[in-house]
């Protein structure tokens, strides 16, 4: 029988005829599908990351119920080392300020305010020097920071490093006492709680009795749930309650700071989606339309109904698969852009356009282009001939 | 006697829309032969396009009865009348009806696709029946680089190109000016005289009607007596 490929010149030639509005159609398409794609890997990339690795899977964050942005009372430490299953806990306390030019996105880092003697233990993957590690304990003014970090600036141990404060009226003056090393790359900088304590006193005119966060190291990682319920639970009728989560649950609650990002993503995608299957739908159906009389001459010729039906909906789905395929390679180099910048966010630096995410782009891409030529192209197979060939368009 | 082509009886089309109803052909009986060239003449709205639709089956009747090279066209499917038609017959328009955005020889090959051919082979017959019609220097123009009378040449070797016994044509020379209907009309007379097509025309000029072999007269609807035109 005759061959599918017999038609494609035929499908290929139709499909991009008129070249304007082809090309609008195809861009507005690979557009969206780019905004959808990209949406879906950052989902992705926030959602379902990579596992845990084993230290992480025993991390918890302590924080204040309220929001991030609101500190808890120091003296909740004492009272959460009790929790049955907790191994150890660091108070640890977000430091804004600013870095040399603070108009440089790539001068915002993370740096924390912590107890020097602890981080280590409870960062079990970091590494770092015996000698380096003593060192940022004894002196006062000492940090350590991540190899990315320290490399992406080029320090060196002994560097210099200077915080303007914002949130704490208060300038602090860091030598650099270790580089260390952590498979997650995250960029970081810790300082030691003291230093900021002291530095705060004559500001405050007293001590600084609260804090950002407590990390808590649990047993194993079957006791998280619970000790996360517990933590919740024992402060749950006092002034400042808690809200304690896995260290990566934090990080997302970290991202979704502004709002509920996962159903604004979802809403987004949705919008973007529903849009183009409107505007596409309509200039496919449209071109379909104006190819009523040509049909009545295929069927003319002796073009079945099927036949003809078929090459219609070849060429609106050669047509979206053509946006769906670029507007794929958009999303790909963005995904790629962005998870090499410099961001502070270490879950966008898996940002990828999976297979998986590429075929469902290129899947309802195909489904926009069959879905809103359908109706049109059956009609058009259906109409008699001689209605068709009477059809002006 | 050589075999009969087209035979109606009580042939009748009756079209319906509302309060209208319109009988287009009316009892028509007719016999066409092999190798006939028969020219269907009448005024407007006698029914010469339904006629010629009916035999292409690009419709059905209303009633009676049509054989068309030895096939009751009732007894098929819409399925099968389009493999039917692909087969036998070609279809000549007045306005030519090329796919405006292929060339001449992708024009031509279109009916091919629907057969067994392989490429070269449709690209072979297409390239042949181009050169039958004498345009084998314009088989990349596209429709809107030709003139009226070439693009009606390419709708001839598009008829022919799948060999069909049987050649339909709608008022073939009205768009075209008298030279080009005359290069027109001797392609038809020579496809009929020397590769024996048979072949049914509509048209309202005499002088047309002079290449046919016999000309027929509709009048509202009603076959009038048949003309043996003289000629070969
Ligand atoms: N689809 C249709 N619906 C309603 N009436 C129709 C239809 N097609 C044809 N008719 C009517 O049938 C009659 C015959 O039409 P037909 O097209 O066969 O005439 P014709 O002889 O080809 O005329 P012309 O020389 O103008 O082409 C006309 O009265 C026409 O109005
Ligand atoms: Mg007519």
């Amino acid at each position: 029988m005759m061959r599918i490929s017999n038609f494609l010149p035929l499908v290929f030639k139709n499909s991009f005829r008129n070249r304007r509005r082809s090309i609008l159609t195809v861009a507005s398409l690979a557009l969206s599908l780019c905004l959808l794609g990209l949406l879906m890997a950052m989902y992705e990339a926030l959602f379902y990351g990579p596992d845990p690795t084993p230290a992480q899977a025993v991390r918890l964050v302590v924080r204040n119920k309220v929001s991030l942005a609101q500190p808890m009372p120091l003296s909740h430490e004492q009272k959460i080392r009790q929790v049955p299953g907790v191994e150890a806990v660091m108070l640890q306390q977000w430091f804004g300020g600013t870095y040399r030019d603070a108009r440089d996105p790539n001068n915002f880092f993370a740096r924390f305010a912590v107890q020097p003697q602890e981080v280590f233990s409870i960062f079990s993957e970091y590494s770092l020097p015996e000698a380096e590690r003593q060192a940022f304990v004894r002196e006062r003014t000492a940090c350590v920071a991540s190899r990315t970090l320290a490399d992406k600036f080029g320090w060196k141990t002994g560097e210099r490093i200077t915080f303007v404060g914002d949130i704490f009226p208060v300038t602090v003056e860091l030598k650099l006492a270790g580089i260390y090393d952590d498979p997650n790359q995250n960029e970081v900088l810790y300082f030691q709680w003291e230093y900021l304590r002291e530095s705060l006193r004559p500001v405050f005119g007293g001590e600084m009795d609260m804090v950002s966060q407590f990390i808590l190291k649990a047993d194993s990682p079957e006791s998280v749930p619970r000790i996360s319920r517990e933590v919740d639970e024992m402060f749950a009728v006092t002034p400042f309650q808690t809200k304690t989560e896995s260290e990566q649950a934090f990080v997302l609650s970290f991202v979704s700071f502004l709002g509920n990002l996962k159903l604004f993503m979802l809403a987004i995608g949705g919008a973007v989606t529903f849009t183009i299957l409107l505007v596409s739908a309509n200039t496919l159906s449209m071109s379909v339309r104006e190819r009523i009389r040509e049909v009545g001459i295929m069927k003319t010729l002796g073009f079945t109904p099927g036949i003809i039906l078929g090459t219609l909906l070849g060429e609106a789905s050669l047509m979206s698969l053509t946006g769906g395929l670029i507007g794929c390679a958009f999303a790909w180099a963005l995904c790629a852009m962005i998870s090499s910048a410099p961001i502070p966010f270490a879950q966008l630096r898996g940002l990828a356009l999976t297979p998986l995410i590429t075929l469902i782009c290129l899947s309802i891409a195909i489904l926009i282009g069959l879905g809103s030529a359908l109706l049109p192209a059956l009609n058009a197979s259906r109409r008699p001939i001689l209605d068709s060939l009477g059809h002006s368009g | 006697m050589t075999e009969t082509v087209i035979q109606t009886r009580g042939l009748t089309k009756e079209f319906i829309r509302d309060e209208f109803h319109v009988v287009a052909l009316d009892r028509v009986d007719i016999d066409i032969r092999k190798g006939e060239f028969v020219a269907l003449m009448g005024p407007s709205g006698s029914g010469k396009s339904t006629l010629l639709h009916l035999i292409a089956a690009m419709d059905r009747p209303t009633d009676g009865e049509i054989r068309v090279l030895g096939q009751d066209l009732r007894g098929l499917s819409d399925r099968e009348v389009s493999y039917w038609r692909n087969s036998h017959v070609g279809f000549i328009f007045q306005s030519f009806n090329l796919i405006p955005v292929l060339n001449a020889i992708e024009n031509v090959e279109l009916p091919l696709k629907l057969t067994t051919l392989t490429k070269k082979e449709q690209r072979e017959h297409a390239a042949t029946a181009l050169k039958l019609v004498g345009l084998e220097e314009r088989m990349r123009h596209l429709p809107r680089q030709l003139s009226g009378g070439q693009e009606q040449r390419v709708a001839i070797a598009r008829a022919i190109v799948t060999d069909p016994d049987l050649i339909l044509a709608d008022e073939p020379t009205g768009n075209l000016d008298a030279a080009s209907a005359d290069e027109a009309l001797n392609l038809l007379a020579k496809l009929n005289r020397d590769y024996g097509k048979t072949i049914v025309m509509v048209t309202h000029d005499p002088h047309a009607a002079g290449f046919a072999t016999r000309v027929c007269h509709l009048e509202k609807g009603v076959l009038l007596e048949s003309l043996q035109a003289d000629g070969s």
